[in-house]
């Protein structure tokens, strides 16, 4: 932003600017995987679908469902301590956050790797790499917009009064968790 | 005011001169302009298409263009007028001119801004650097699958096609979304919702249809390259694909883009039509209603262009009642117009005549619309001349003439100098005869069953006096384009006026200077009424007051 527009006054609204853009940046997200999924439904009414409700199965993305889960919990600690001014609770649970994020993103890799079809197996191939590979997209600029928050708490960028950036990457982190609680029972349990 | 400090911290900065402080800007107006000029020479490639189809229709039997090169140039006529032309020409008044009418110094986010024109830029020359590395897309600009998919579309034209309708996909939602905050957050004191000026609003609801439908788009398109390149199977039928989900994912997107196409046109008619009557605006509310009800009913009518895929009889039903609904809030906007001019003192300069034009064009395309929402209608008219006629009286007879309506309207904003009346007023009259020369025909060719994107036809069919007029037609619309742009060259050589406000206008963008300076407003302006400069100028008669009595 330019030092202008940064310094002039809106006193029309009293909202934060970063988080009207990230809300509407989420409502067309959701818009894209919505229709990703109307995909998956349209084709899924007309076919065979190769996925296996067993238990073992299902270990690998069970455990990532309470991974991505858990990993909720560091991302709102995170937004707690920086209203406290707590720099280091802050950048622990920042860290914390990213870790889980990794150790999801490495247990995606491994259930692409032994999903046992792939992208060009029926239509159903297809639709299950393109939901989870979006999805598995999104947690990867969630861990980007992590990374550069990480860095600035180590710059001293935040404080009580100011820590919207931590803000607006933890809620696209919710997000994320989200969009993959949806994606996980469609794809896995239903 | 901090301004002063805040120029002085600009003026700090490195000075860049010439090309390269147009290539490093971030200021909403230089990327606005550079939106409007980058249009203006799409449109111009585009209408060189069009003219090629015509000459080739001009006759029966015409072997002017191979059938692959027709192809080729219908769909990039489609894809350049929509994507490349409209679309950013509404983008370039939006950056110019919803900062200054609501009263902010720029864009919310002004380097996304300028992200966001780089982008469309490049997709432009990307997908016509097509022509020269294969062969250009060839499937029309809604790229029906499963005639996309790469047995049948075997050359890299659809991964051109594909690759640039994302980028411009990309750069269209970030531009929409900074639209969307900054009205949301930087209207200048007293500048409420309901103060807006149409325009304002008008783009408002454009970034929102924006922002909801393009994802449509780009799972479809992503869909279809993944089918391409990786094959998988989304849309072929024989391994579990789904042939009608392209069109259902397209025009999810497609019909929303119908009315962002049109939308920022109505706005700019909106504004121009109350200055050149030198009334307020009549019905406001009922316009911004009538626009924010266009852009809901936009997303639940897109099965309408799938009437004859074979759907149910419900759902027929549902999708031609809903289009008649559409009837309802552009019949609104009709009466808002006319109700505008109604005991008005006319001025007939050419933005005014744009906009009238606009008006009369438009409400033949409309009333073409209310035919093709008749399902019977439809499965006779589909394919034909007659969906032909339909839109380009929307989108010619509508957007074009509201944009050029724009381009008349704020040009002495923009340069400090007017375009030429005479040449205006001209360049009106070849742009309407013109069109309805081209048009209007298309109607009679669409009853008679001619099929729209064929390269040829046979004689005996009672087609070729019709095909002949619509190329006559395009070349009058071709000279119109010529006018223009010799009034242009010829403007803008002139020594500026700089007067500031040249037609005795009622919104904020006139109070600026002409050009405006870098900061807009040396203060920034408080507002009371929906005409904050007419009340400037009239204190006794301010709008505020009479709302008072």
């Amino acid at each position: 932003m330019s030092a202008l527009s940064q310094s002039q006054a809106h006193p029309m609204s009293k909202l934060s600017t970063g988080k009207v853009a990230l809300f509407i940046i989420l409502i067309s997200e959701s818009v894209f995987f919505t229709t990703l999924l109307v995909a998956y439904a349209a084709l899924r009414d007309q076919n065979s679908w190769l996925i296996d409700h067993s238990l073992a199965r299902l270990t690998i993305p069970l455990i990532n469902t309470a991974i991505l889960l858990l990993s909720v919990i560091p991302a709102w600690y995170a937004v707690v301590n920086i209203r406290n001014e707590n720099q280091s609770v802050l950048l622990i649970s920042l860290i914390a956050t990213f870790m889980l994020g990794l150790v999801f993103v490495a247990g995606q890799v491994y259930e692409f790797n032994h999903a046992g079809f792939h992208i060009n197996d029926q239509a159903f191939g297809g639709v299950f790499f393109t939901l989870m590979g979006f999805h598995a997209l999104h947690v990867i600029a969630g861990e980007v917009f992590l990374v550069i928050n990480i860095i600035r708490t180590r710059l001293g960028d935040f404080s009580s009064s100011a820590y919207s950036p931590v803000e607006i990457s933890t809620w696209f982190w919710y997000y994320v968790t989200v969009v993959w609680l949806v994606l996980f029972i469609a794809l896995y349990i239903i | 005011m901090t301004v002063q400090a805040q120029t002085k911290s600009k003026l700090a900065k490195p000075d860049l001169s010439g090309f390269l402080s147009w290539v490093m800007t971030v200021d909403h107006k230089r990327i606005g302009i550079m939106y409007l000029l980058t249009a203006v020479v799409f449109f111009m490639f585009g209408g060189i298409e069009a003219l090629l189809m015509r000459i080739q229709l001009m006759q029966p039997e015409n072997k002017f263009l191979s059938p692959d090169v027709y192809n080729q140039i219908f769909t990039m006529h489609g894809t350049t007028m929509i994507f490349l032309a409209v679309m950013p020409l509404a983008a370039g008044f939006g950056n110019y001119f919803v900062p200054l009418m609501i009263g902010a110094r720029d864009m919310a986010f002004p380097k996304l801004n300028a992200l966001s024109y780089w982008t469309y830029l490049f997709a432009g020359a990307f997908m016509y650097s097509s022509f020269f590395l294969g062969g250009a897309p060839n499937d029309g600009w809604f790229s029906y699958a499963p005639l996309t998919e790469p047995l049948y579309s075997p050359t890299h034209g659809m991964d051109f096609w594909i690759m640039g309708i994302l980028l411009l996909g990309f750069a269209t939602t970030i531009g929409s979304i900074n639209f969307i905050v900054t009205i949301i957050q930087l209207r200048a004191p007293g500048m409420t919702l309901t103060r807006m000026p149409a325009f304002v609003w008008a783009q408002f609801v454009t970034a929102f249809l924006a922002v909801f439908s393009l994802p449509s788009l780009t799972t479809a398109v992503m869909l279809l390259l993944l089918d391409r390149q990786l094959g998988a199977h989304f849309f072929n039928v024989a391994e579990g694909g789904s042939a009608i989900l392209w069109q259902h994912l397209f025009w999810f997107f497609g019909h929303p883009e119908v009315y962002i196409l049109i939308l920022p046109a109505m706005g700019i008619v909106s504004e121009v039509i109350p200055v050149f009557s030198g009334k307020p605006l009549f019905g406001y509310t009922a316009v911004v209603f009538s626009m924010i009800a266009i852009g809901f009913l936009g997303f639940t009518v897109w099965a309408h262009h799938m009437f004859a895929t074979g759907m149910p009889a419900t759902t027929l039903l549902f999708f031609a009642g809903d289009t008649f609904l559409i009837s309802a809030p552009t019949g609104a906007l009709f009466v808002a117009w006319l109700g505008t001019i109604w005991k008005g003192k006319l001025r007939f300069s050419s933005p005014m005549l744009f906009s009238l034009g606009f008006v009369a064009m438009f409400l033949i395309g409309g009333l073409d619309g209310v035919h093709l929402a008749v399902v019977p209608v439809d499965w006779q008219l589909t394919d034909t001349y007659y969906v032909v006629a339909h839109l380009h009286y929307v989108l010619f007879g509508g957007a074009i003439f509201g944009i050029f309506s724009g381009i008349y309207y704020w040009f002495p904003k923009m340069t400090g100098r007017r375009l030429g009346e005479a040449l205006g007023k001209w360049h009106f009259w070849f742009f309407f005869i013109g069109m309805n020369l081209v048009f209007m025909p298309m109607h009679v060719l669409g009853l008679e069953g001619m099929p729209r994107r064929i390269y040829t036809y046979g004689t005996g069919r009672g087609w070729e006096i019709w095909n002949f007029v619509e190329t006559i037609g395009a070349m009058i619309i071709a000279l119109g384009v010529l006018i223009f742009l010799i009034n242009f060259f010829v403007s803008i050589r002139k020594a500026a006026t700089s007067e500031a406000d040249a037609w005795d206008g009622f919104t904020l963008e006139w109070k600026a200077a002409s050009p405006p300076l870098v900061y807009n407003f040396a203060e920034i302006p408080s507002v009371r009424s929906r005409r904050p400069l007419w009340d400037e100028k009239h204190p006794e008669l301010a709008d505020w007051k009479m709302e008072n009595k």
